[in-house]
């Protein structure tokens, strides 16, 4: 949701999007910075219900649309030019689980240094020798082997995924630095197995 | 973003590619990460006497970091050990022109020769003691 202090400029209804007023339709201008969750009024969480966003982007789409703002003012035409951009930002955002997590994690951290290098143990050396070995394959290896090497990959990828999940509840639940850690650990080891697999795309 | 002369220079004809056998005394390995970006530098010397007589390198990684490795080999040949630890990431950066948001390239290089010199002594401590 939004900032539960947020209300309509106009008729200080509380908002679901910071952007624009379900109630009375009034065009907000909020000052400093509209979250993805908050412009499309959704509770900052890793878990998003895929349907509700939609919904939401569909409708704020709609009323946020420059034509619908042709013959307003100046000021309301730029506004809803403004808001329609961050809203589709907002929306790829959170569409995407990795952007999503990247998204909320330092929001979550709020100012707690992590190690933004810090791998599982073994990890680093292990990738190193997948993509030595993505070398021969890429290079002599049969169109089977190379699927079954995706397949594998992308398994691989799904299960850090879904462990990704599970630490952020443990982390919404509770932001301790070692929570906070073990979602930064998994964010650096998702960009090492998506750099793999973008070598087998 | 263009790369410069150099970097293209390296990048299209690396210097150095290859490796040293890892339980080799003589030879100390480095292998480093930019888990920002997923790139990954192995970067191996070979000792005598103190002094890195052949380097070697392997990275995965963007052309920056594969330019900045490979210029740290040809650095790194004929120092010192010490002479090495002294290469500077900004040197790195000063020779190949990289822009501020390649920089971390060139840290990865230094970290890497760091972590190979490293990884010597500690064997050849051991192999002393």
């Amino acid at each position: 949701m939004a900032d539960p202090s947020a209300a309509c400029e106009q008729c200080s209804v509380p908002l679901v999007s910071r952007l624009h007023c379900f109630a009375c339709n009034a065009l907000q201008f909020p000052s400093g910075e509209v979250t993805p969750y908050e412009a499309l009024g959704l509770p900052v969480s890793f878990q998003v219900d895929p349907d509700l966003l939609e919904e939401r982007y569909q409708q704020l789409t709609v009323e946020l649309h420059p034509d619908f703002y042709a013959t307003a003012s100046k000021r309301e035409q730029r506004q809803s030019e403004l808001a329609s951009a961050l809203l589709n930002r907002a929306y790829e955002t959170l569409r995407s689980a990795v952007s999503r997590a990247n998204d909320l994690l330092p929001r979550l951290a709020n100012g707690v240094a992590l190690d933004e290098r810090q791998l599982p143990p073994g990890f680093l050396m292990e990738m190193f020798e997948l993509q030595e070995s993505l070398d021969d394959l890429l290079d002599s290896g049969t169109p089977e082997e190379i699927a079954q090497t995706r397949t594998d990959l992308t398994e691989r990828h799904t299960t850090l995924m879904a462990g990704l999940g599970a630490h952020f509840a443990d982390a919404e639940a509770s932001a301790t630095p070692d929570t906070l850690q073990t979602l930064q650990t998994d964010l650096n080891a998702e960009r090492y197995l998506r750099r793999l697999l973008e070598r087998l795309s | 973003m263009a790369y410069s002369e150099k970097v293209v220079d390296h990048y299209s004809a690396p210097r150095n590619v290859g490796s040293f056998a890892k339980d080799d005394d003589a030879v100390g390995t480095g292998l480093v990460g930019a888990p920002e970006c997923g790139d990954v530098m192995k970067l191996q010397i070979k000792v005598e006497d103190d002094q890195i007589v052949d380097a070697k390198f392997k990275t995965f990684g963007c052309g920056s970091a594969i330019a900045s490795s490979s210029l740290a080999t040809e650095w790194v040949k004929g120092k010192t050990l010490d002479e090495a630890m002294s290469i500077k990431n900004t040197e790195i950066v000063e020779e190949l022109s990289l822009p501020p948001v390649k920089i971390h390239c060139s840290v990865l290089a230094e970290d890497a020769i760091k972590a190979a010199i490293a990884d010597y002594k500690s064997r050849s401590d051991a192999s002393a003691a």
